[in-house]
């Protein structure tokens, strides 16, 4: 099959006007949107912070300078590795990671029985509340946790009325609001690809597996979670590169000494005005993701199409 | 409506990648005439439906639609409908829309339409119905609109891709003759797919029966049943005792055959075979269970052969017997219920004989495959 | 075994109990102190019944241009994504079968492509495009709309074509066929038979898209420029002091979403009901029998239930007046402080000295504001600080021009509250995050 067999046929199946349209539209999206941005900010990542007119002149050569900085820090700094900004990374990958596990314990029993009751106006009832929430503005969201959290919120007022504690705990230092609402912010993707899954598993399985007299944990060890494994794993996916991205809710409920490594990335575009800068540590982010999850992918042998399902 | 117009279609080879779906096909139908395309799923006979449609060109050869070269022509500018094996209705339009879609994209007006729809809603039996979806109409109600709908684009030829598979038998029946009735009305070509032989040789006035790609045989139904081109139109159309063995002698028509367990039989060499097979090679003999009866004269003849019965079946209007001939030899003898038949016992020997012209000698080739 | 049953049965109970409760509670909360007068948002511990806090919001002129552009920006990205997302879906179907998978992982990738790397990207893409052409830095490439609505569409795209997908799992494509082989061109069966299949499909992608353009932060933060969204202007307060007109927004915001949402339900159970009956929807959607339809719709009642409360919580609000129930709490606060400014001087001290340091009001309430400065906003026009709050106009933002006059609405009874404004004391909490 040649390419103009290939695009004769296209042309033949889908007429002149709408071949053209739909191919338009899809390389508008995927050239112009997708690929051009992420490789125009690789490309930018490896170039010198100057100012506009400098750009594209003699100066503007490519340069290691912002990865070195993210590993090895300013030039004559006192430390010979850049200690902050890579303790900031390791710590926004590792809560990613645990708001992720938090996530999936959380979610599982109720994907698992929602999947299972068919139908049923209760099951109705139970994911119209869980969308719900998801219609209500990310910062809004955030608000609330902090409303409950903060040093005046909620829990703080009641239990001082209670006479439990004298003086606030302050949640916001301890990450207790962050974990919260980032747990909170990501629990309908997490919930979702399982629940699909579940949904389509044969309920005779599970009742064969207990005929059987395996007990309630066994089934879901070897019958419920391997077949549940690439909504499990999309999930995950979806909760560990979102979380690991946020920057809403770190901004909004982080105490002052936790930085997001986002947040990171943020002031480099906007108070640093260095954009390559900025550019480099998103490049950084992304890969780091990408290596983590498609590792994992591998390890739990799921592949790339059974996301988004 | 307009009449009939003749298909042809000339050396036609349709490749997908490397595989063959069809092979050198050379077919020739009529004005008029009620086609059917006989043969096993995955022969090929909905490529050549889909070739004659426009759905897919041939990699070689020519389909003509009324004498005229179709390649290139895509399927809404050729003079044909299909109706498909899932019928294809669609879901979101009311029934008489569905009828006069042909009519909508050609921009004629809703009332024009409407009243279009009506004449063919009470052609089809189905009067009143035309406001309601497809999902609210039986299966035969749905195959009846689906006629409706490819006649109302007023083909030339109407294309029919195994449209009763769906319906339970009662149905199906009922169908096979309402649609020759159809046909016989409308008089234009239709081409028939199926692999019930009983839908093919009911309705057609020729049918084509293929296997793998290659046509064996076109044939009116008669020819088909009762004078095969090949050993797998004798054992796909309907069934048959095949008996292997050499050519003795040949007498005319008729050719003496020494099976390798039966002994030698005496049969009619089929039309086709005519002039290819010499003494003394390899053949195949293909009697009809029905062709066999129980003997009152038990002496040898070369139409003649014993067999112990197995076991029997009673299906109604007939007794199937399943007999074991010498050295293992299964054979089926199909007896007329006519009230005074004496069942027979297991272990009874038993001597059958047959008519020698109802029996067919063949060159050796493929059988069905069961 | 039956108290195994039992046990297991209230561990399912109180698993949803937590669950929903974690998923819910912080919305309850949040909308309750969207009632509750302190100027810090808090549920705990009740002072006064208020509805000051919508007024507050429909005044706030960042607010409603961030709505303004969000709007903007969404009608966008719903445009362009669902172009894009059903673009790509189709071509999904037929692209060659060893281009799929790389053609996936690219469409699908802007998903887990963390918002802010888009819109970083976006921006130092468009910029670079610009300093090619030699655009000014003030041309279309550089607009935060333009650029907010690209930058969006991109993974939004990838959920609408999500949807678009699965839709298109269930398309039968002899449809098409059938339809070609009937006489029309390819327009037409895309026209008459895939797009008409695919409707519920556009219309709950747009409506996803639109949500999630709607709320989006983190690659709008990057590429907004000089129109800010609803979710940045949102972002920026919450950030830099909160109030509880953000609460009586979200408690707006909370309330469209499950009325919409019972309406979907309502809309779908119809259907599934006419469906059950085998009979045509219109049958079912033209005979409106109440009674019968009420029995089997539980989201139906909670609906009226809904709008009956939303309609008298409206006129309670017109005719209700928290102020006195705030001298109330200020006059007991007043003494409880003065206690404590007696028990420890220092802390006094540190008071005063903040009252000082704070100056004027940032946590946005107009409130504190004499009462002749209301006058400068003109969708209340004549309104007071206190009371008849809860217009409805102010809820739909249709900025009614004749409101009504209440007999409540003093000018001297504003002042009198603003000499005790509960947040001339409160003013150490929300400092204290």
């Amino acid at each position: 099959m040649t390419v103009t067999r290939i695009m004769s046929n296209y042309f033949n199946r889908n007429g002149f006007g709408l071949g053209i349209f739909l191919l338009v539209a899809v390389v508008f999206w995927v050239v112009i949107l997708i690929v051009l941005p992420q490789i125009s900010m690789l490309d930018f990542s490896f170039r010198h912070h100057l100012p506009p007119p400098e750009m594209g002149g003699p100066k503007d050569t490519y340069t290691l300078e912002h990865y070195k900085y993210l590993v090895l820090g300013a030039p004559g700094a006192d430390t010979s590795y850049n200690v902050v900004d890579l303790t900031v990374f390791a710590r926004t990958l590792l809560a990613a990671f645990f708001v992720t596990i938090l996530d999936l314990i959380l979610c599982y029993p109720l994907a698992y029985y929602l999947g299972q009751s068919r139908g049923g106006g209760m099951t109705r009832i139970l994911v119209l509340l869980l969308i719900i929430p998801y219609w209500i503005n990310e910062i809004l969201r955030a608000f609330a946790f902090r409303i409950i959290f903060g040093d005046s919120g909620v829990i703080n007022e009641v239990m001082l009325a209670m006479g439990l504690i004298s003086d606030p705990i302050d949640f916001i230092r301890a990450n207790v609001a962050l974990y919260a609402g980032l747990g909170y912010a990501y629990i309908l993707l997490m919930i979702f690809p399982i629940y699909n899954v579940i949904e389509s598993l044969d309920r005779n399985q599970i009742e064969a597996a207990r005929d059987m007299g395996a007990p309630w944990w066994r089934i879901h060890w070897r019958v419920v979670i391997p077949y549940a494994k690439p909504g499990i794993s999309s999930g995950c996916t979806m909760v560990f590169m979102l979380s690991a991205g946020a920057l809403a809710a770190p901004q909004i409920l982080g105490g002052p000494s936790s930085l997001w490594f986002t947040q990171i990335i943020y002031q480099w575009f906007n108070t640093g005005g260095n954009w390559p800068r900025g550019a480099a540590f998103a490049i950084v982010l992304l890969v780091t993701c990408i290596v983590i999850v498609l590792s994992l992918m591998r390890l739990f042998k799921v592949r790339i199409g059974d996301i988004g399902k | 409506m307009s009449k009939g117009v003749d298909v042809n279609l000339e050396n036609v080879w349709i490749k997908f990648g490397d595989f063959v779906a069809v092979r050198d096909a050379n077919v020739d139908i009529k004005g008029g005439e009620f086609f059917s395309f006989l043969g096993p799923s995955g022969c090929g006979k909905t490529t050549i439906l889909r070739a004659v449609s426009g759905f897919l060109e041939p990699s070689d050869g020519t389909v003509r639609i009324g004498g005229k070269d179709m390649a290139g022509i895509g399927p809404n500018k050729r003079p044909t409908a299909l109706i498909f094996q899932n019928l294809a209705l669609f879901p979101l339009m009311k029934v008489w829309e569905n009828i006069t879609f042909s009519l909508e994209v050609k921009g004629v007006s809703k009332a024009d339409r409407r009243k279009r729809a009506d004449e063919l809603l009470d052609m089809i039996a189905l009067p009143d119905q035309g406001d309601k979806l497809p999902s609210e109409l039986s299966g035969g109600q749905k195959q009846r609109v689906a006629i409706a709908r490819a006649l109302c684009a007023e083909p030339d030829v109407l294309l029919l891709d195994e449209p009763l598979s769906a319906l339970d038998l009662k149905l199906r029946q009922h169908m096979r003759t309402e649609l020759r009735e159809i046909q016989q009305r409308v008089g234009i070509t239709f081409i028939y797919i199926t692999h019930d032989q009983g839908e093919a040789l009911t309705m057609s006035d020729n049918v084509a029966v293929m296997r793998a790609g290659v046509v064996d045989q076109i044939a009116n139904g008669h020819s088909i049943y009762n004078d095969p081109a090949t050993p797998f139109v004798a054992s796909f159309v309907g069934e048959n005792n095949v008996f292997r063995g050499k050519i003795k002698s040949i007498e005319g028509e008729m050719a003496l055959i020494n099976t390798n367990r039966s002994g030698e039989l005496l049969a009619r060499i089929a039309t086709a075979a005519r002039g290819k097979l010499k003494v003394g090679d390899p053949a195949m003999m293909f009697i009809r269970p029905e062709a066999c009866n129980i003997a009152a004269d038990t002496a040898p003849a070369p139409n003649r052969l014993t067999a112990m019965v197995k076991h029997e079946e009673f299906e109604g209007q007939i007794y199937n017997v399943f007999l074991e001939g010498a050295e293992g030899k299964e054979i089926k003898m199909s007896l007329v219920n006519i009230g005074q038949h004496r069942q027979s016992a297991e272990g009874d020997n038993l001597t059958l004989e047959y008519v020698p012209d109802q029996a067919v000698v063949l060159p050796v080739g493929e059988l069905a495959s069961e | 075994m039956k108290a195994e049953n039992f046990l297991l049965k209230f561990i399912l109970i109180a698993y949803l109990v937590v669950f929903f409760g974690y998923l819910l509670g912080p919305l309850i909360v949040m909308s309750i102190t969207a009632f509750n007068s302190p100027a810090f948002p808090k549920m705990a511990p009740w002072e006064c019944l208020t509805f000051e806090w919508f007024d507050v919001l429909a005044r706030d002129q960042r607010i409603l241009s961030g709505i303004q552009n969000s709007v903007i920006v969404g009608i966008g990205t719903v445009f362009l994504s669902v172009i894009m997302g059903l673009a790509g879906a189709l071509v999904l179907t037929q692209i060659w079968p060893k281009l799929r998978a790389t053609y996936y992982t690219i469409v699908i990738a802007p998903i887990l492509i963390p918002g802010v790397v888009l819109g970083i990207s976006t921006l130092v893409f468009w910029d670079r495009i610009n300093i090619m052409l030699g655009f000014s830095s003030g041309s279309f490439l550089h607009n935060g709309i333009f650029l907010t609505i690209l930058g969006q569409s991109t993974f939004i795209a990838s959920y609408c074509m999500l949807v678009f997908i699965a839709r298109l799992q269930r398309f039968d494509t002899g449809l098409t066929e059938a339809a070609l082989d009937l006489g029309a061109t390819n327009v037409q069966a895309f026209r008459k038979i895939l797009l008409p299949f695919m409707k519920p499909a556009i219309g709950s992608a747009a409506v996803l898209a639109f949500l999630a353009s709607f709320e989006n932060y983190n690659t709008t933060t990057f590429t907004f420029g000089k129109f800010p969204t609803l979710t940045i202007e949102l972002a920026q307060k919450v950030r830099y002091g909160i109030n509880p007109s953000i609460s009586s927004l979200a408690f707006i915001i909370i309330v469209l979403t499950v009325v919409g949402a019972l309406v979907h339900e309502i809309y779908r159970r119809r259907q599934q009901l006419a469906l059950a009956n085998g009979a045509p929807v219109a049958a079912v959607t033209g005979g409106f029998q109440l009674p019968k339809f009420f029995r089997g719709n539980p989201a139906a009642v909670i609906l009226v239930l809904m709008a009956l409360g939303g309609f008298s919580t409206i006129w309670f609000a017109q005719v209700y007046n928290p102020t006195e129930c705030k001298v109330d709490v200020r006059e007991q606060k007043r003494l409880i402080q003065g206690e404590r400014i007696k028990a420890i001087r220092q802390k006094q001290l540190e008071q005063q000295q903040q009252k000082l340091l704070k100056g004027p009001d940032v946590f946005g309430g107009s409130k504190t504001q004499p009462p002749a400065a209301a006058g400068d906003v003109p969708q209340s026009p004549g309104k007071g600080a206190f009371g008849n709050v809860f217009d409805p106009g102010n809820l739909d933002k249709t900025a009614p021009q004749a409101t009504p006059e209440k007999p409540v609405q003093s000018p001297g009874k504003g002042a009198f509250g603003n000499v005790f404004d509960p947040k001339n004391l409160d003013k150490a909490s929300p400092q204290g995050n």
